[in-house]
């Protein structure tokens, strides 16, 4: 999150991966990629849009290459598709691309934690806003990871802190629940994750 | 070019099998014994040619001092010629013989692994056999003592099994590879009559110690195995780990009816028990083995993530995670200290020291009060993995003191201290 009136530049995302790869010793481990595309229903006429979703989101996971997520952040509802979804997306035509927000960056490995770091950027190329994901890997369970990773943030953000950087990280804790998703880490956790935080990047570049 | 110790034909006299062309209906193993042979032959022709070249210089060297005994020195020269000429002769048939077996060409190659066989096969000890079956293994000189032994071992209790039914197996006899159980029987013998159990005088037997402990414990699970049945379980651990388990203890029943159930525990099942797997759901997963089927035993332990899988999750394989790699290493110190001070007590000892992991991702440092750290000198980030393992020494002196219903539990399992905190190296 950038403090009132800071643009964002690459120098931050920059200092971000620095801080990660000096301070926390951790190894670059290649690139990643994830995009988020909003859908909005093509309607031939403007008054049967009654009851269809206005607004549809669909998720390409940088380590899920054979599926595509959707999500219907109104309904709470997430599904998990094929990939090749996106190409019947575009012969259907039912519901177009409006905004693409491409998540890229690299990853690190931090001992047990996988961390990645990247810029949010949207079609319109001007950065947005940068974003963190950081994995636990000896465990799948939420409930019991949950003080590792709440450490995990503290530690990231005294890190941080040192570099007096033009803004700060915010954790999201998106509610799994709602989604109907259970305890155990999936994919689709991962989804429902990137989701809400665009809704919260959404949500700062408006204020 | 070196003689390749060939077991089987060393000392057979190099002659030729009359249907050297018809080596195609011969089966596999007499061709590649063949072929071996032959190429030991050609070995000793090219010798022969070398000696032969090295007569003829002699004899040129003479003629050129000698020039008097020219004639003497051209019967050498003629004669060195002529059995260079067969050698040459023989070698080229040989050469024929092997190109025609298919051992000089590729074409053994392009046809895979061809007649079905690894050739020739080095044995664990050394020694090279032109061919093996591995059941057969044992019959070839070339195997090792252990498995000579092994395999004799099976033929004995086979044969007394067959011709005398009526005497019961060993149980420490054949569920474990190669060991003999007598030299544990009588340990265990011996540590009835000297035990020093503060709390009672008498040795558990691996199934009190069970069910002791899964009283103690409610959200550990206990499950028991023999050998081979944990590597099979281990292996089907991988391939569920990909899928989303919705009840651990579901799955676990579906793959493994033999687990002991608590409460009622099985005689002759326990005779068997070699694995001791304890799962704390989504925390931790550690496996016990011990020294003999059915024993009290331990001889190793390690921890891995509830979702590994894989022929390497054993108890003395390593997790690929870091923090569960700590923790083996630290529990294989604690397994060592559990086995010096008592024997008897060290298995019930160190179940209960592993339980007290279930802390391992919530409980905080009792020196520094975090949870995760970066420990230096790893340059990873940790939480405390250490939990301590020793008796005070007060305890020790008391023995006599203890009424028999005292507790045993004079290790301090609430505390846990990160790799850097604690005391000890």
């Amino acid at each position: 999150m950038p403090n009132q009136g800071v643009t964002l530049t690459t120098q931050i995302l920059t200092e971000a991966c620095q801080c990660v790869e000096s301070q926390l010793g951790g190894a670059k481990d290649g690139r990643w990629k994830t995009a988020l595309t909003y859908y909005r229903p093509a309607l031939r006429e403007a008054s049967a849009s009654g009851d269809l979703p206005r607004e549809l989101l669909g998720v390409a996971l940088h380590d899920q290459l054979g599926s595509y997520y959707f999500l219907l952040r109104a309904h709470r509802l997430i599904l998990q598709a094929d990939s090749s979804m996106q190409a019947l997306m575009d012969k259907l035509q039912s519901y177009k691309p409006r905004v693409v927000l491409n998540f890229e960056g690299f990853q690190y490995r931090l001992g047990d934690f996988q961390v990645r770091v990247g810029k949010c950027v949207p079609s319109s190329e001007v950065l947005r806003g940068i974003m963190m994901e950081v994995e636990y890997l000896p465990l799948s369970s939420i409930e019991k990871s949950r003080q590792i990773l709440e450490d995990f943030f503290d530690i990231w953000q005294d890190t941080v802190k040192k570099r007096s950087l033009p803004g700060h990280f915010i954790l999201v804790e998106p509610n799994f629940a709602d989604y109907g998703l259970q305890d155990h880490y999936t994919p689709q956790h991962t989804a429902v994750q990137y989701a809400t935080c665009m809704t919260q990047l959404m949500a700062a570049v408006r204020n | 070019m070196q003689q390749p110790h060939v077991a089987v034909s060393g000392a057979t006299p190099p002659q030729d099998p009359p249907d050297s062309s018809g080596a195609t209906t011969e089966a596999p193993p007499k061709q590649v014994a063949l072929a071996m042979d032959r190429l030991a032959r050609a070995a000793r022709l090219i010798a022969d040619i070398r000696l032969g070249a090295d007569h003829l210089l002699e004899a040129l060297f003479l003629a050129t001092n000698t020039p008097h005994h020219s004639n003497k020195t051209i019967e050498l020269i003629r004669k060195e010629e002529a059995s260079m000429r067969q050698h040459f002769q023989d070698l080229r048939a040989l050469g024929k013989q092997l190109e025609d077996s298919g051992v000089l060409n590729g074409s053994l190659k392009s046809r895979g692994n061809s007649w079905g066989l690894h050739m020739p096969l080095v044995c664990p000890d050394g020694a090279v056999v032109a061919y093996a079956w591995k059941r057969q293994l044992a019959g070839q000189a070339g195997a090792s003592a252990v498995d000579r032994t092994r395999l004799a071992l099976k033929a004995f209790t086979d044969q007394k099994r067959r011709f005398f039914p009526h005497l019961e197996d060993e149980p420490f006899g054949h569920s474990h590879d190669g060991e003999f159980g007598v030299a544990k029987k009588q340990r265990t013998s011996q540590g009835l009559v000297t035990s020093h159990i503060e709390e009672l005088n008498e040795v558990k037997t691996l199934s009190d110690i069970l069910t002791d402990l899964e009283n103690k414990v409610p959200n550990m699970k206990i499950f028991t195995y023999q050998r081979l049945d944990w590597l099979k379980r281990a292996s089907l651990l991988s391939s569920s780990a990909n899928e989303n388990p919705v009840d651990p203890s579901k799955e676990q029943s579906m793959h493994n009816p033999n687990k002991l159930r608590s409460g009622s525990v099985n005689a002759v099942a326990v005779d068997k028990v070699a694995v001791i797997e304890l799962l704390v759901p989504s925390v931790f997963r550690a496996v016990v083995s011990l020294h003999s089927a059915g024993s009290i035993n331990p001889d190793a332990v390690a921890f891995f993530s509830p979702d590994e899988g894989g022929n390497y999750v054993h108890s003395r394989g390593l997790s690929v995670h870091y923090i569960f790699r700590r923790v083996t290493e630290h529990a294989d110190k604690a397994l060592q200290y559990f086995l010096s001070v008592d024997a008897n007590t060290s298995l019930s000892l160190l179940l209960h020291w592993i339980y007290s992991y279930q802390t391992l991702f919530t409980k905080v440092c009792s020196k520094c009060g975090h949870l995760l750290m970066m420990d230096k000198s790893l340059a990873l980030l940790l939480p405390p993995v250490r939990r301590p393992y020793r008796q005070t020494c007060t305890t020790n002196f008391n023995q006599s003191q203890l009424t028999p219903s005292a507790k045993v539990q004079n290790v301090d399992l609430n505390s846990a201290y990160h790799i850097g905190c604690s005391d000890e190296v």
